[in-house]
């Protein structure tokens, strides 16, 4: 039966339909968040996204904390991939006050965003992996991650949650012995990619499931508001750090791969092609880096006192999901007077859903958002 | 009263020999994904820790066909011969089983489907049409062992395995083996075929109403039924076991085969996997079939 016999057949018998509350629960979800689904059988027939069930009120609460402060609340925005909320928030705070940070930590920025990128697109990979029923890819790539987070935690002091970056600089240096533990440790990674090639993306079961779900055009990705590696998975090259270069990135040499398709198998393919750069790119890091400059923060003063000039901007860094953008308003005063969060996941999670949803099966839906990356708490705050 | 212990004994018996699979595969498993994993008896705490439990039961037919569902399959298991011995006096007729093993399905079916939950009811409606899928393979191959002997008592066919590895039918029939394997995989829910639980689409499906009690009785009816299951192909296939060691070990390398197979392979959607399971194992067990009415 074809989606329009379907849809007719709701309308006339309307007691062939239920509604079916998909999450925050559910497995298959990812983030507090919901979709309440009309089904037919299997097939949905209309999809709405049922916000409000993480709102924490981060906007309003930044407005109530100190600039300093607000850099231990906005990690938490995004648990995958926190690491651009800080650089983001603090290039806004910078290009307010005129601050120009030194050739170090615009290196160690970039770095740990490089770092931050791979747990994601690990996290990303696993969770497509767990949302097929490929658990055990899932754990072993949640244990590649986890060899990410232990770096983390010796440059930073902390896994999840850094709050490594601060107005002005980073808080630490590159501890001793890091850099050459690290590569060992990516070589390692690099060598485990054809194990994710054989186990998922060459796996003739997860390709006859993600192909064809959730196919869309260049032309509609781009009026839609889609960004980062779903925009790129169209065959379209779009992304913050080519296209409006911050910290390190203008030295560094990019190659910024694309996939034709649109559909969840490209997305797919696209991440693992971009995990793969990420690494490769990470290597370029530590070779380039300015091993031999000390300045890791430039003196602002007494942080309880520390005031940013009245103005507005928007700054953005291209995160594993796209483009993730702030804009900061400052009164001139102590806090600041307003900053939005735009997340990349906002145009899937919140309106491609209610567009693509619908006509899928329950099967498809996990996928669906899986391929897409969606983070809920990006886009519902 | 002899037969009436027998009885006990070896549903206790099934029982144990399937929730120890279960565990040693969760450790199995766990280790394949580079965890520590629980320790191989966790699957008998849990099935106490679920008894002891508070049930939420939505009405008597839940209560009823709970048990009508491990009923079922405890019936089913008294016919697996183990090592040639079985509780009661009998041939262990193969379609007496065949016929016992949907009863202890159907009643999970019925049971939550009772509670009324729309994703119990669309797990339950999963796993009716995946038996479909697996159920018509099984079938022809067993219409093989019925063409080649003319009889479906397992003792019958496991005396015909005497003699050595060349006498089993895994090397005889190894067609009608690997279609079994097939359906096999499917009968114990496991990828690519566990739609009927698929957490991340229907949230572990029948299991999302099962409190308490209906959780515990859930893991002893899924337990029977590995021993059931892993015990026909053992028996069909692996020449049985002269001993009862000889055949539980069998059985575990089944399902320990069963439970590898399950961590390399994503989920089919269920069309998918009944039109896998018609195409291949079907096929299959269609060659085997033609093979043993070409060679008789």
């Amino acid at each position: 039966m074809s989606f329009t016999e379907l849809t007719k057949l709701a309308e006339n018998e309307k007691y062939s339909t239920y509604e079916l509350f998909f999450g925050p629960n559910h497995p298959g979800m990812h983030g507090n968040f919901s979709y309440v689904l009309n089904v037919i059988g299997s097939t949905i027939i209309s999809a709405r996204p049922s916000a409000g069930l993480l709102h924490r009120g981060f906007e309003k609460l930044m407005e109530q904390k100190l600039w300093f402060q607000n850099m231990s609340l906005i990690p938490r925005i995004c648990v995958v991939d926190p690491d651009p909320n800080e650089v983001v928030y603090c290039n806004a705070i910078e290009r307010l006050a005129g601050i120009e940070t030194p050739k170090k930590v615009k290196y160690l920025r970039t770095l740990t965003l490089e770092m931050s990128r791979t747990t994601s697109f690990l996290m990303g990979m696993g969770a497509l992996s767990a949302m097929t029923g490929l658990y055990s890819t899932m754990y072993r790539m949640m244990d590649d991650r986890d060899k990410i987070l232990d770096f983390f935690e010796w440059l930073t002091g902390a896994r999840v949650y850094h709050i490594y970056n601060i107005p002005g600089g980073v808080r630490r240096d590159l501890p001793n012995g890091w850099v050459e533990k690290f590569r060992e440790v990516i070589t390692y990674l690099k060598g485990n990619i054809p194990e994710w090639d054989k186990l998922l993306f060459q796996n003739p079961v997860v390709q006859k499931r993600l192909s064809g779900i959730g196919t869309i055009t260049t032309e509609h990705a781009v009026n839609v508001g889609l960004v980062g590696p779903n925009l790129r998975a169209t065959g379209y090259l779009a992304d913050v750090r080519l296209d409006d270069p911050y910290e390190a990135y203008p030295e560094l040499e990019l190659n910024i791969p694309v996939t034709e398709g649109g559909d969840a198998l490209a997305r797919a393919i696209q991440i693992r092609k971009e995990y793969a750069m990420t690494l490769d790119l990470i290597e370029q890091i530590l070779d380039k880096f300015p091993y031999s400059e000390t300045k890791i923060r430039v003196d602002l003063g007494n942080p309880l006192k520390f005031k940013v000039p009245a103005g507005d901007t928007y700054a953005k860094v291209e995160s594993s999901k796209g483009e993730y953008g702030y804009y900061v308003v400052s009164d001139g005063g102590l806090k600041p007077y307003r900053v939005s969060v735009r997340g990349p996941s906002l145009p899937a999670g919140l309106y491609l859903s209610q567009e693509q949803l619908p006509g899928l099966l329950i099967d498809d839906v996990a996928i669906w958002m899986a391929s897409l990356a969606v983070c809920p708490p990006d886009f519902d705050r | 009263m002899m037969y009436a212990l027998n009885f006990v004994l070896w549903a206790l018996a099934a029982m144990a020999i399937g929730l120890l699979f279960m565990g040693i595969s969760r450790k199995l498993t766990a280790r394949l994904q580079r965890r520590y994993g629980p320790p191989f008896w966790q699957s008998f705490i849990d099935v106490i820790k679920a008894f002891s439990r508070k049930s939420i039961s939505h009405n008597f037919i839940m209560d009823l066909c709970a048990l009508m569902g491990l009923a079922g399959l405890l019936a089913a298991a008294m016919y697996v011969p183990m090592g040639g011995i079985l509780p009661f006096p009998s041939d262990s007729p193969l379609i007496l089983i065949l016929y016992f093993m949907p009863i202890g399905y159907l009643g999970m079916a019925v049971s939550v489907s009772a509670s009324g939950n729309p994703l119990a009811s669309i797990g339950i409606g999963r796993a009716l049409t995946l038996m479909l899928g697996y159920e018509i393979p099984f079938a022809i191959v067993v219409m093989s062992f019925i063409s080649n002997y003319g009889t479906t008592n397992i003792l019958s066919i496991m005396q015909a395995q005497a003699g050595g590895i060349e006498n089993w039918h895994i090397i005889k029939m190894p067609f009608g083996f690997l279609a079994s394997l097939l359906a096999l995989e499917a009968m114990t829910g496991k990828k690519p075929f566990d739609v009927m639980i698929a957490p991340a689409e229907i949230a572990s499906g029948p299991m999302v109403e099962l409190s308490g009690k209906f959780l515990g009785l859930a893991f002893l009816q899924y337990s029977v039924a590995v021993f059931v299951e892993t015990g026909l192909l053992t028996a069909l296939f692996l020449g049985g076991g002269a001993t009862v060691w000889e055949f539980v070990l069998k059985q575990f390398i089944v399902y320990m085969v069963l439970t590898l197979f399950s961590e390399i392979y994503a989920r089919y959607r269920v069309e998918q996997a009944v039109r896998f399971l018609w195409i291949y194992a079907g096929g299959l067990a269609v060659i085997q079939l033609a093979l043993n009415m070409y060679m008789k």
